[in-house]
């Protein structure tokens, strides 16, 4: 049997668990009213039980304190039984369908904010500044020490009266517990720092607070880290000392081993690697935790594939692997295995569109999946097939919109007719993937690709289509998706028509050759710009990267700029914030760039070979104008419907017609107006699955 | 002049029959041993006759009718011609009713040449072209020599010339009609197929008066303790004798051969030739002779054996080669169409059991598979222990945990296939929302035997009843329920033997208990048409054909029939071992059966059985959809609301703040 590794049961202190494979602890930013579970909280995860998971671990640094906030990540709060009937509601969805599903709990100490809600003040061992988050923060006390204990205690009381299955203890992301362990920030000299047996002493008393609490019969686990990576944190061989202590109490059931700390921009990035890492590149720190403990290893980055997950557990190198970001993408990843259906799981490309989502403290969301987490909004992630009239439907472009509309169309049971210019779809996704280390964004192409293949579609490629193409089809619905343009014509001077200067796709399309001296102005700050450079700079280009923004990169999220720096810098590419690009000349084979400086006025001028310009995407309208009038909603979107989830309105003017006169006309992405691709597939997804 | 000779002619033909019936009876005899009931048999042969074969001639009404007329006129023209002409009773009574035999026989007859004028492919050639003319012959000979007596001509009417034609004619008629019969003539089917009737294997298949019986398919176990015993069969004088005989009743009808899913498929299997060949074997000679379709792949005239010659030989040609033994099904297509209750599957087996045994030379992954069974308990050699992974999360009772059950479910190998888990899960949701005691053996389940058995390998599958037989002692059930087939076969007919005797049901028959009970809310099924697949081990070895299809037609299922459906369904491919030893031929047996399924215009099959299932979702798409009865049924259960287990008071949710 293949996959047979998957789906060997695992013993995790008295629970029995149906498959090897867990969502981890993540931060979902879903639990509202004050940290509940409440409706889309519970259908997001009640949705991976559906799709055959065999354990979740919910609530990433869900709260035991009320002075440990949750509302900026919008995280779960167990500081209250008001949450205990709605545990109840996640355990009844998880467990009808087979799965566990357990909670991380934790207090973050300093590893927070403390400019909201009811404006604490911060707690850690010593009193040490936490830079990722910017934060300040006091010498814990030994009075708030035991009352911390008890905190935790009484949500592991919270966890088990709501009918989970068991908790997690954060000891991981310098969280209080493992802030009490690192000698990097605990620097006290009383019973809770110094000697080792001092340092591990505050996570004892938590573990042994909570397994009171709790008893034999419920899961008890810790997540640590496997190395922190700096020089003055714990090593893998402190950390491996650390589990055997902790798993020779036999008061854990589980250790979850991630390999990292975070409390650095560079290190978050390792915690949730994104495209430019390898598979799973730091197993050997959970299999060395492994070595020396006797209970199970639970372990996720980077473990996308059921293929590499067998491989993993096949090797024995974890008892667990977490396919958590996997299960973002989709969730019904396991019962796609069991149905021979591998070659239709949406595989996870590494975006981190999730988790820099995240700490920004906004909803988690898929790049790819657009009903992830919008399970209670009604969107679907199996599309079923209509027992209206089949319709006839064109879609002009292959980007994220267009593939996702031909997608969800066909799965309609429409007839599908998808026009596509260049010889391959993906739109920009194809630019984008271009890049160095950004090759896998292509995997949200592949995934359609297969899709449309399997669904049958009419598809044309290297064809653009015209009104006239478009209504020899006689369509029921047009869609257009046909996004835009390099907007380097909106500054008269740049002489983009003179060429000037050249679009970031003419660099990544491979169409206009890297110059040797070249200088990128990027107004967007986002991944073009920044990709254009690494690209640029991987050909041997020397490289300036200027922005009129504070820095290049800025509207990146945390865990994906610190991969560009640690591309970028060591090919010596010069970032440069502050500087509008004025004007652009020629001064013999050379381009003559004219910077001025957003705060002084000061200018200064680059000679160079080449000027590149990143200034976003014009729609490309004119297609659209000319359909527009011969359609029956005059190309309109109902937006109240749109964001209620609800069938367009105007799809009944399809059944009172007669004959196939008319059509209606929508567009969507990038042809409307530069977004990115989430909302082209949003916009898609809502739109077609009333068809 | 006539007087003289035909007394002549008849008696010592009758007298070279006797000859020949004495002689073709010791060559039976040199067979094993096997009990019969002499005397009893024979008095049972006119109604097995009259029942049983005459229930499988009468699906082809015309050689039915045919055959009626033929073969009754030539018994009763036969007899009437001995005191006729024979010992001279010349009253005009028996003239007329002489006369009025060979008419009919004549009628018979002609129909018999009609239909050798343009024969199907499936029937021999050679000497059973003539059999038309010498039955036409015989009537008309006698016919015309019996006017006189019926005082319709003269005596002496047309003197010694038409004495003469006559004498020839009746030679000739006797010779096929009597002698024939006994010599290896195309009428010895009615001599031995007389026989086989009253002295059969089985006698345990034909149907009593009682209304019991009627069915024997389970295989016959060997004794492995007795260590005279052959394990299996390597010559012809291996088999029993009573199975030497059932081979020469073989008429060469080629029913079998057009039902073989094996032959169709191009592998080097024909029913109607194996019969054909032992007959070979019997009395010895080659197979140059043999007048219909070879082997495919396999040209006449290269094989050859005798009664005491190993029929198989693994270097180089014997009388049968081990492929064609390996290309079976075991799908009992041919048994079922025989219409001389030839019991070929029987023989493949016996044959195949000294290939494995003895020999050790199971072909390609057969092997392996053996000796998966004999490490691990079942085919796939996976880690016994996880044989309830499926269910890890359905807590499913435990039959060892509680020592009682009503119902226990018998879960089969399919606990190994990420398939048919589907239908295991979806089976347990119907157990469940009935409300039924059900149990399953868990752990110590193991594989019921089936494949081993098909694949020659007695120990091993003796080995396997006699623990889950062992175990079922144990503990106390009513009625053992399964999703598949085989198992079902297995526990419920071939246990026995070994002291296992079980109430045994499959799940579509306690499906549609369960809704006869109504203790099942079912919605209707939405989606399009189905047709359904019937299990070989479901219904020709089990003569179920009904409950599946009453339990579709309950949620609303019309089954879009194929024109093979029932007991004339076309096996999947997957039973006997076929996939495992996989003899290659010139198309795949579940891509004709999914052409059957496709000529429906179905969107979906049907299917009772974890083998079909994984035969036909091996035929690359598109191609309809594959479903077990119980996925279907799950589909459209309506399950009531169950409180769930809480650990604790519930708590009603807080007032939104």
């Amino acid at each position: 049997m293949a996959f047979e590794a998957l789906f060997q049961p695992i013993q995790i202190g008295k629970l029995t668990i149906r498959n090897r494979v867990l969502s981890t602890a993540h931060a979902e930013v879903y639990a509202t009213d004050g940290g509940m579970t409440t409706d889309r909280y519970v259908k997001y995860y009640e949705e991976k039980a559906k799709g055959g998971i065999g354990l979740a671990i919910c609530g990433g640094s869900s709260v035991v304190a009320i002075d440990s906030p949750q509302h900026w990540w919008s995280s779960v709060n167990l500081s209250t039984d008001r949450i205990i009937p709605h545990f109840q509601n996640l355990a009844d969805a998880m467990h009808k369908h087979g799965a566990k599903i357990m909670i991380q709990i934790t207090h973050m100490g300093r590893r927070s904010r403390w400019d909201g809600g009811h404006w604490p003040t911060l707690m850690s061992p010593s009193g040490i500044r936490e830079p990722v988050h910017r934060a300040t923060c006091k010498t814990i006390e030994p009075e708030e020490i035991q009352r911390v204990i008890g905190n935790f205690a009484q949500a592991a009381r919270r966890a088990k009266e709501g009918g989970l299955d068991g908790v997690e203890l954060s000891a991981v992301h310098q969280h209080m517990i493992d802030q009490f362990w690192s000698p990097r920030v605990n620097k006290r000299t009383d019973e809770w720092g110094g000697s080792f047996e001092n340092r591990m002493r505050f996570g004892l008393e938590v573990l042994k607070a909570v397994r009171a609490e709790v008893g034999d019969d419920f899961c008890v686990g810790m997540r640590i880290c496997g190395d922190e990576f700096h020089p003055d944190g714990l090593s893998h061989d402190d950390m491996k000392e650390i589990a055997k202590y902790y798993a020779d109490t036999g008061m854990l059931d589980f250790i979850g081993v991630v390999g990292s700390g975070c409390d650095t921009h560079n290190t978050l990035a390792n915690v949730i690697p994104n495209m430019s890492y390898p598979p799973e590149p730091f197993l050997h720190l959970a299999a060395g935790i492994k070595e020396v403990v006797n209970v199970p290893v639970l372990h996720a980055q980077n473990i996308k594939d059921p293929n590499q997950a067998t491989r993993i557990l096949e090797g024995g190198y974890v008892d667990m692997v977490g396919m958590t970001r996997a299960h973002i993408a989709d969730p019904h990843l396991i019962a796609k295995i069991k149905m021979g259906q591998v070659d239709q799981i949406k595989q996870c490309v590494g975006a981190n569109y999730c988790i820099d989502r995240q700490y920004q403290g906004l909803d988690v969301l898929c790049i790819q999946n657009a009903a992830t987490s919008r399970e209670y909004m009604g969107l679907p992630h199996i599309i079923e097939k209509t027992s209206g009239a089949k319709r006839k439907v064109v879609i002009v472009g292959g980007g994220p919109a267009g593939m996702e509309a031909a997608r969800v169309s066909a799965e309609r049971g429409h007839d599908v007719t998808l026009f596509e210019k260049q010889e391959q779809l993906g739109g920009q996704i194809t630019l984008a993937s271009k890049a160095p280390q950004r090759d896998q964004i292509a995997g949200i192409t592949r995934w359609y690709q297969l899709e449309l293949t399997r669904l049958g579609i009419d598809l044309r490629l290297g064809t653009a289509a015209d009104v006239d193409t478009i209504n020899d089809l006689r369509a029921d619905i047009v869609i257009l998706a046909n996004g835009g343009h390099p907007f380097t014509e909106q500054v008269e001077h740049w002489h983009a028509d003179e060429g000037l200067v050249v679009s970031s796709w003419d660099i990544l399309s491979g169409k206009v050759a890297p110059g040797k001296n070249v200088l990128v102005y990027d107004t967007i700050c986002e991944f073009t710009g920044m990709s254009v450079a690494d690209f640029l700079a991987d050909k041997g280009s020397q490289v300036e990267i200027v922005t009129d923004d504070i820095k290049p990169g800025v509207a990146m999220g945390g865990t994906t700029f610190p991969t560009y720096y640690r591309s970028l810098y060591p090919k010596e590419v010069i970032m440069t914030g502050d500087m509008m690009l004025e004007k652009v000349y020629a001064e013999g084979d050379k381009k003559v760039a004219v910077l001025e400086n957003e705060y002084t006025g000061t200018r200064e001028e680059r000679v160079v070979d080449q000027v590149v310009v990143e200034n976003g995407v014009r729609p490309d309208e004119a297609l659209y104008y000319a359909l527009k009038e011969g359609s029956l909603n005059k190309g309109q979107m109902d937006i109240e419907a749109q964001f209620a989830i609800q069938p367009q309105p105007s799809l009944s003017a399809l059944d009172g017609r007669t004959g196939s006169d008319g059509y209606l006309l929508f567009r969507i992405g990038d042809c409307v107006a530069q977004r990115n691709v989430h909302a082209a597939i949003y916009d898609a997804l809502r739109l077609c699955k009333d068809f | 002049m006539l007087q003289t000779i035909l007394p002549i002619l008849l008696f010592a033909a009758l007298a070279l029959a006797i000859l020949g019936a004495a002689k073709r009876f010791s060559m039976w005899r040199r067979g094993r041993p096997s009990q019969v009931d002499w005397i009893g048999g024979l008095l049972k042969m006119p109604r097995r006759y009259l029942v049983d074969l005459h229930h499988v001639v009468e699906r082809d009404k015309y050689m039915s009718k045919t055959h009626v007329a033929t073969a009754g006129g030539f018994v009763l023209a036969a007899l009437l011609a001995i005191l006729v002409h024979g010992f001279g009773l010349h009253s005009r009574i028996l003239g007329f009713a002489l006369l009025a035999a060979t008419v009919c026989m004549f009628t018979g007859a002609l129909f018999v040449a009609k239909r050798r004028r343009n024969p199907p492919p499936r029937l021999s050639k050679g000497p059973w072209m003539r059999l038309p003319k010498s039955l036409l012959m015989f009537s008309v000979s006698f016919f015309i020599a019996t006017l006189p007596v019926a005082g319709i001509l003269p005596a002496e009417f047309g003197g010694w010339v038409l004495a003469g034609i006559l004498s020839l004619g009746i030679a000739w008629g006797v010779s096929e009609m009597f002698f024939g019969m006994t010599w290896g003539g195309p009428m010895k089917h009615a001599f031995a197929g007389a026989l086989h009737l009253a002295w059969h294997r089985r006698s345990e298949r034909f149907s009593r008066k009682d209304g019991r019986g009627g069915r024997s398919t389970g295989l016959k176990a060997l004794d492995l303790d007795d260590p005279k015993a052959p394990l299996g069969v390597e010559k012809p004088t291996d088999f029993t004798w009573n199975q030497l005989l059932g081979f020469d009743a073989c008429v060469q009808c080629g029913k079998c051969e057009a039902m073989c899913p094996a032959f169709a498929a191009g592998q080097p299997l024909n029913p109607k030739k194996l019969i054909q060949d032992m007959v070979i074997g019997l009395a010895g000679g080659s197979d140059a002779k043999f007048a219909g379709s070879p082997y495919p792949g396999k040209p006449l005239g290269e094989h050859s054996g005798g009664p005491h010659q190993p029929i198989v030989s693994l270097q180089g040609k014997a009388l049968v080669d081990a492929e064609t033994l390996w290309s079976c099904t075991t799908c009992r297509a041919c048994v079922e169409e025989c219409p001389m209750m030839i019991e070929h599957v029987d023989a493949i087996v016996d044959m195949r059991r000294h290939l494995t045994l003895e020999k050790g030379s199971t072909p390609n992954k057969g092997a392996e598979v053996l000796e998966n069974l004999i490490a691990t308990d079942n085919p796939g050699g996976f880690a016994p222990g996880g044989r309830l992974n499926w269910a890890a999360d359905l807590n499913l009772p435990i039959l060892a945990e509680q020592g009682h059950t009503d119902i226990l479910f018998w879960v089969g190998d399919g606990a190994f296939d990420m398939r048919n888990q589907r239908t295991l899960r979806a089976f347990v949701k119907i157990l469940k929302a009935s409300g039924v005691d059900f149990a399953v053996l868990g752990l110590e389940e193991r594989d019921s035997g089936d494949v081993a058995r098909r694949l020659g390998d007695e120990a091993t599958f003796q080995q396997l009843a006699k623990r889950n037989i062992a175990t079922l002692d144990k503990y106390q059930f009513h009625t053992i329920v399964t999703c598949d087939p085989h198992s079902f076969h297995v526990l419920k007919n071939e246990y026995g033997a070994l002291g296992g005797d079980y109430e045994v049901l499959h799940h579509s028959t306690y499906i549609e208990r369960l809704m006869k009970a109504g203790v099942l809310q079912l919605g209707q099924h939405k989606g399009g048409s189905v047709t359904y697949h019937d299990p070989c081990y479901l219904g020709r070895y089990n003569g179920e054909y009904e409950a599946p299809r009453a339990v579709l037609k309950a949620i609303g299922i019309e089954v879009k029939e194929m024109a093979r459906s029932g007991f004339r369904s076309r096996c999947c491919g997957g039973g006997g071992g076929a996939p495992i030893t996989d003899i290659p031929g010139k198309q795949r047996i579940p891509d004709m059966r999914m052409e059957d399924i496709k000529e429906t215009g179905a969107e979906l099959v049907a299917v009772g059985c974890p083998q079909c299932t994984v035969m036909l979702e091996g035929v690359v798409e598109p191609r309809p959809q594959i479903k077990d009865i119980a996925e279907l049924v799950a589909e459209v259960l309506i399950e009531s609301e169950a409180p769930a287990k809480k650990p604790a008071a519930r708590r009603e949710l807080a007032e939104v703040q």
